[in-house]
């Protein structure tokens, strides 16, 4: 299921080849202007800038959410553009997991249920959903508060739910968008710290972000500006 | 998991539910209501027979006296082929019935009809005797006074059965030697005097022996045999006579109600239809309104048609719920009406299945719609990235 080579760590996860991505037909705004980049197996990344960089179209195009106008995007070496909706989709699922500012948790379903949403469609029984769910929820210390609603757990702990919902599945890259925005400092420290313990040397991590206290704590830092990439830098961690 | 989207909304899906109940409910008990109903005028047509003419003398020249049938057309018309019995009856006027001497004061008020009636009346309607015998070859030769009642004649005087007892003919005395069961096809007889054409001449100054009215049973080809008669009777001549089936009568009143049937279908088809056009709307706004849902399993993965079934699948449930608890709802309704009116229930469970079938059929096409524009929400735009 996991991409791990021999040489684990190097491991190209997911590549940006040129990629451009054009919004609008008649008035064309580029978005993102012929970009390439590559994460890795085990990579702790952070991708800064202002608003209107093109940091989220590139989380989009990252999580093949959206398809470039120009260039390729590979997942495990896999071009996404050949692939069908369908195919597309369960490469989604299997190869990327997703958190965002917002949670997008199902309001009503439990904690133990939005993790469950990850796991349906692929042949698991429902026994074993509950099983890998569960285990996902006690990584992120939610292992008790399983049946709650949403609207009963913090904004901290539902983000702990929707981490937990990323990882179930076992990606090899986890992307976050703003995974911290619509925290207070205590709740995002976790959560950041979270991150931290869930990268693996099988599993990158890449957290779109403008707080640069969380990009500061990755370990590469690509920086954009109006759809390019302007500085990719390895961080030095203290 | 995949009706989760149901079951948390409740209210809502118990109301777009309504549409599917009421439409399959509507058509259910109207198809099952006529059927009844129907089956009821089955067992009424077959009780009755289906093979009984009746044939009214009409007035030819002879004006100023009541129309007759010779006794020489009666003898023709049963000499008919196919024709099997008949009985010929002339209703008397101007006698007063009483039950006793006395009474004439409170009956005059309420006229007994008084027929003269040829001797195998009950064998041509097919009707038996409560009790006691019909009028026979002895009473008719002899001139008796005697007298045949019907039931709620016998009711109404409180006359016993097998009680030797005699009525007043306008001051004569009749005895009584039988009640005549209920003639469901002249509801008049049960409350009518039958006496023999002699004693009509003998005693009420009949001049002829000649019906008015003719009862004539003919099992095969009986509207033939009806179409005929007039002609057999009148030859040609002055003296006419109408003959017609009663039951035609009661099949006629089964078409009417076939047209209120179809009325009540289609207005059941559109409560269908305005039920799917509700589901329609109802699921496309939930399909806004669960934008961020759709998005999110998008990113987790599922793909466009499995975003699609589930959205169809929850009209599926809306639809086979609604169509069994329409079904069950007219079916209720059925039994209610067949109930109160005696009937018995007829109900086509295959019918049942079909129209929650159809419920089933509206519910898919009216979430075609909405699931086709869940699967087509791009998920950036629901996800809203920051």
């Amino acid at each position: 299921m996991n991409p791990v080579g021999p040489d684990g760590a190097d491991e190209v996860v997911l590549s940006l080849e040129g990629v451009s991505r054009i919004y609008g037909e008649e008035v064309q705004v580029s978005a993102l202007d012929g970009v390439s980049m590559e994460i890795r197996a085990g990579e702790f990344v952070s991708i800064v800038g202002p608003s209107g960089s093109g940091k989220s179209t590139m989380l989009g195009l990252l999580g093949i959410l959206d398809l470039p106008t120009h260039g390729v995007i590979r997942v495990r070496g896999v071009d996404v553009s050949e692939l069908s909706d369908a195919e597309r989709s369960s490469l989604r699922g299997d190869a990327i997991g997703f958190v965002f500012q917002q949670f997008h948790l199902i309001p009503h379903l439990t904690a133990l249920g939005n993790v469950e949403t990850a796991l349906l469609y692929r042949g698991l029984s429902s026994r074993q959903r509950r099983g890998r769910a569960m285990e996902a929820l006690e990584q992120v210390g939610l292992g008790a508060r399983h049946d709650h609603r949403p609207v009963q757990l913090s904004g901290g702990e539902q983000q702990r739910v929707a981490i937990a919902r990323a990882i179930t599945t076992q990606p090899g890259v986890v992307l976050a968008d703003e995974p911290t925005g619509a925290l207070d400092s205590q709740n995002a420290e976790n959560v950041l710290e979270i991150f931290h313990d869930l990268q693996t040397s099988e599993r990158a991590i890449c957290i779109v972000t403008h707080d640069l206290h969380v990009a500061d704590s990755a370990r590469r830092k690509i920086s954009m500006l109006d759809g390019h990439i302007v500085s990719d830098e390895q961080l030095v961690r203290s | 998991m995949a009706v989760s989207g149901l079951t948390a909304r409740k209210v809502r899906t118990l109301l777009i539910m309504l549409g599917p109940v009421l439409g399959v409910a509507a058509i259910v008990a109207a198809i099952g209501i006529n059927e009844s109903s129907k089956g009821h005028l089955k067992a009424k047509l077959q009780e009755l027979g289906t093979d009984l003419i009746v044939v009214n003398a009409s007035a030819g020249f002879g004006f100023g006296q009541d129309p007759v049938i010779e006794s020489a057309a009666v003898g023709r018309v049963s000499r008919l082929p196919d024709v099997v019995a008949v009985t010929g009856t002339r209703q008397m006027s101007d006698i007063v019935t009483v039950p006793f001497a006395g009474a004439e004061d409170y009956y005059r008020a309420f006229p007994v009809p008084v027929i003269a009636t040829g001797l195998d009346l009950p064998s041509t309607l097919e009707v038996p005797l409560v009790s006691g015998r019909f009028l026979n070859e002895f009473d008719e030769s002899s001139g008796a006074r005697v007298a045949v009642i019907g039931r709620d004649l016998a009711d109404e005087y409180g006359y016993l059965r097998g009680e030797s007892r005699t009525i007043e003919l306008n001051g004569l005395q009749y005895g009584v030697v039988g009640v005549l069961d209920y003639v469901l096809l002249e509801p008049s007889m049960d409350s009518a005097v039958f006496l023999t054409f002699a004693t009509a001449m003998d005693d009420w100054g009949l001049d002829e022996p000649d019906p008015s009215r003719l009862y004539v049973r003919a099992p095969v080809n009986t509207r033939l045999v009806a179409q005929e008669i007039p002609t057999v009777v009148s030859l040609g001549g002055p003296d006419g006579a109408n003959a017609s089936v009663p039951t035609d009568l009661l099949d006629a009143q089964s078409q009417v109600d076939e047209n209120l049937n179809n009325l009540t279908k289609m207005m059941g088809g559109l409560a269908l239809i305005v039920g799917g056009v509700g589901i329609a709307n109802v699921m496309s706004i939930s399909v806004i309104q669960r934008s961020s849902e759709i998005g999110i399993r998008r990113a987790l993965g599922h793909s466009r048609s499995t975003i699609a079934i589930q959205f169809l699948f929850e009209a599926l449930v809306v639809g086979v719920l609604g169509g069994i608890a329409g079904a069950g709802v007219g079916a209720g309704v059925v039994w209610g009406v067949a109930e109160q009116r005696g009937y018995t229930m007829v109900l086509s469970v295959v019918g049942l299945a079909g129209w929650a079938l159809v419920s089933v059929g509206v519910a898919v096409v009216a979430g075609l719609y909405p699931s086709t524009k869940a699967a087509r929400l791009e998920p950036l735009e629901t996800l809203r990235l920051g």
